[in-house]
């Protein structure tokens, strides 16, 4: 028991306050209407909106330059994943990744194939573009001291792929005394204290841009004003009122999770500019220096398309952009969803440490192996998703 | 409590049917930016959109109280109520700890009506505050509590819902003027369904659950809870914010607070963010640390033995002299 709590614990937090979106069976959206506009003149963005189908963020490499799929492959794509619904991917019985593993496809649900081949718009091979070398030498500082933390585990000795990279060396790294070489966004086979966790691990989930998957975001408007309320699933969520009073950004010393968000209309379109990111955030690797610019369209009447350009000078050696089309929902069947929780459930964390410190306590007194020596934070593995 | 679930959002369907279309062009006559393009009213409305926040001492404790040196106190030289002093947890923060004293917000005889073994509960948890407050560990503040924090928060007015963005904690809430069933589930922000009574809004609120709290002070309430709120403006600057309070299980009989709710009247207010979830973790999470930050832990207990080092130069009498 004792030694799989830990491995078990971070995933059990996300389960056991993981939601999922209750879509509603909408009519088909037809584009041909005119926008609606709120009784005050503006065009009207209200409502419960998210995506009710799967687009990955970047094309797959087979699709070349092709946009959108034709219908016969995305009858075929739907038939190929219907097929992995309902696989549950538990393990053995009993077994530490039975338990680690708890994520099945309960938590990890398919939705009909999209329209688009990817979300990126631009560049026009729908891939993301290439990381400037400063970031490359972050990225691969990033990963050599996580595979460091993985050397003496199973995962090495077996050389599986969260070991690529690195070798196996049964002693355990002395990388384990260091720092990240930045602030930890990401999963780490250690657990010393809650800035080892991932932020979703500390119910710090953040931010922007949201894209969907399992998220929804409810956008209220009055005269002048705009709130845009998100749940990211997993107990997690936040607000943000956007400024549309014309003003500059807040002071480049004032940095937040969700940015400063300024707004203004530029015809039928809201048009957000975010700047003001925390270096504690992470977007695809981009931090303090992420800069977007959203574009929210009603495209029906019960659709939203949602357009963010990406711009981060330090990350990426271009500019680019990606595409969402959101439906409007049901405000009764999502009438729960209001309140994401997380820190107030989060026995997640606390055990995942505690457990930590239980294996460590036994390796001093002779009980128990060296807790370095095993994979703590090994996941599932899932199928491939053949839309990847 | 179902019975009267229904009867007030069928009250709510009729009442956004009768909403009238008529648009208000006047405008309000405060100084700022983003006011100067607040109209008075919404679709006939009184028009709640902007930044407010309380002005007074409820969060503290909503019954009238003399100042105290702390929320938390222990006996000093003397073995007097009044001549207690700070306990140690919150010694080091000097008159910053103090609680200022108000003349409370409980409207009537100013009494809490709880019933004898509630009472003992609300003493027990005022004993206990810094591990039982959800405030200290960032947990969802809870209504009517929110409303008096020492935080701004956001009104968003539209037709059919009225959008809250509290700073603290990233808090949300949704008034629904229209027709929308409650949860499944119990909340910390309740399920909020909204009418309008002439010029004022009136927020009935059910579906709690037994976590948070009314203040520092302890004062609590079950998952009985059910709200009756009022928001009238006073002026195009002041709700005036009345709040009556009913839940059995703890309660002999309603109550209500009241109080004004200020605009936050600066040119460039915004919200910012106050995700404290992340101030709580080593509060919350520090005995668990490989090489814990406070270094005195025993199990969960937090001993804390204050060392408070002056630079030279600092010392008190040496400051004046400056």
């Amino acid at each position: 028991m004792r030694d799989r709590y830990a491995g078990a614990m971070i995933m059990v937090v996300i389960a056991a306050v993981a939601v999922s979106v209750v879509i509603s069976a909408s009519g088909t959206p037809t584009s041909a209407e005119a926008p609606s506009k709120t009784p005050w003149g503006d065009p009207d963005l209200q409502g419960i909106w998210t995506d009710e189908s799967d687009t990955p963020l970047q094309r797959s490499p087979r699709y070349a330059t092709q946009e959108f799929f034709t219908e016969a492959q995305r009858a075929e794509l739907d038939k190929l994943r219907s097929a992995m619904i309902g696989r549950d991917r538990r393990s053995e019985r009993g077994s530490e990744a039975d338990v680690a593993g708890a994520y099945n496809a309960v938590f990890t649900p398919l939705k009909r194939t999209g329209a688009r081949t990817s979300r990126i718009v631009d560049p026009p091979n729908g891939r993301l573009p290439s990381l400037t070398p400063e970031a490359q030498k972050i990225a691969a500082a990033e990963r050599e001291f996580r595979v460091a933390l993985l050397q003496s585990t199973e995962t090495c000795k077996n050389k599986e792929a969260a070991c690529n990279g690195g070798k196996y060396d049964p002693t355990p790294s002395p990388r384990f005394a260091e720092l990240p070489p930045r602030y930890n966004t990401a999963r780490m086979n250690r657990h010393d204290g809650p800035e080892d966790g991932t932020p979703p691990d500390r119910c710090l989930t953040g931010g922007l841009p949201e894209f969907g998957g399992i998220s929804f975001r409810r956008v209220v408007q009055t005269p002048g004003g705009i709130s845009i309320f998100y749940d990211v699933g997993q107990g997690q969520g936040w607000q943000r009122n956007i400024v549309m009073d014309g003003s500059p950004h807040l002071p480049a010393s004032i940095r937040q999770w969700y940015g400063d968000s300024r707004g203004h209309w530029e015809g039928d379109t809201l048009v957000i500019d975010v700047t003001n990111f925390s270096p504690k955030t992470d977007f695809q690797g981009a931090r303090e220096n992420l800069h977007l610019v959203e574009r929210w369209t009603r495209t029906g009447p019960t659709s939203l398309a949602y357009e963010v350009t990406i711009e981060d000078p330090t990350m990426w050696t271009r500019p680019w952009t990606a595409r969402q089309e959101f439906t409007r929902q049901s405000d009764q069947e999502n009438r729960i969803y209001y309140e994401p929780r997380c820190i107030e459930g989060n026995f997640g964390l606390p055990g995942l440490l505690h457990g930590r410190r239980t294996e460590e306590f036994a390796f001093a007194e002779g009980r128990a192996p060296d807790p370095r020596t095993r994979d703590s934070i090994k996941g599932v593995e899932f199928e491939q998703d053949p839309l990847q | 409590m179902r019975g009267r679930f229904l009867r007030s959002t069928i009250m709510v369907a009729v009442a956004a049917v009768a909403v009238s279309a008529v648009i208000s062009v006047s405008m309000t006559q405060t100084s700022g930016q983003a006011q100067s393009t607040r109209p008075a009213r919404v679709e006939g409305k009184p028009n709640f959109s902007g930044i407010w926040q309380a002005n007074n001492e409820a969060n503290w404790d909503l019954q009238a109280h003399a100042a105290r040196p702390a929320a938390v106190t222990q006996q000093g030289v003397y073995p007097y109520d009044y001549a207690r002093v700070p306990a140690a947890p919150v010694l080091a923060l000097g008159a910053a700890g103090a609680v200022p004293g108000s003349l409370g917000v409980v409207q009537g005889d100013g009494q809490i009506p709880y019933k004898p073994e509630a009472l003992l509960i609300k003493q027990q948890n005022a004993e206990h505050w810094i591990d039982r407050d959800p405030e200290l560990k960032c947990y969802l503040p809870g209504v009517p509590r929110a409303m008096y924090m020492p935080y701004p928060f956001q009104i968003t007015q539209s037709t059919n819902k009225i959008h809250i963005a509290y700073e603290f904690s990233n808090t949300a809430r949704t008034i629904h003027l229209d027709k929308v069933a409650g949860p499944p589930d119990d909340t910390w922000m309740g399920h909020s369904v909204g009418r309008w009574d002439g010029d004022t809004l009136v927020v009935d609120v059910t579906n709690f659950n037994d976590r948070s709290w009314f203040d520092r002070a302890g004062n609590f309430h079950s998952d009985a809870l059910h709200l009756v709120e009022r928001f009238t403006l006073r002026s195009p600057d002041v709700i005036w914010y009345e709040v009556t309070i009913e839940d059995p299980n703890v309660f002999t009989r309603p109550w209500s607070i009241a109080m004004p709710l200020y605009r936050r009247a600066e040119p460039n207010m915004q919200l910012l963010e106050f995700r404290c979830n992340e101030f709580a973790e080593e509060f919350m999470y520090g005995n668990l640390r490989k090489q814990p930050l406070v270094k005195h832990w025993e199990g969960d207990t937090m001993i804390v033995d204050i060392t408070r080092k002056v630079p030279p130069g600092d010392l008190f009498y040496q400051w004046y002299g400056k």
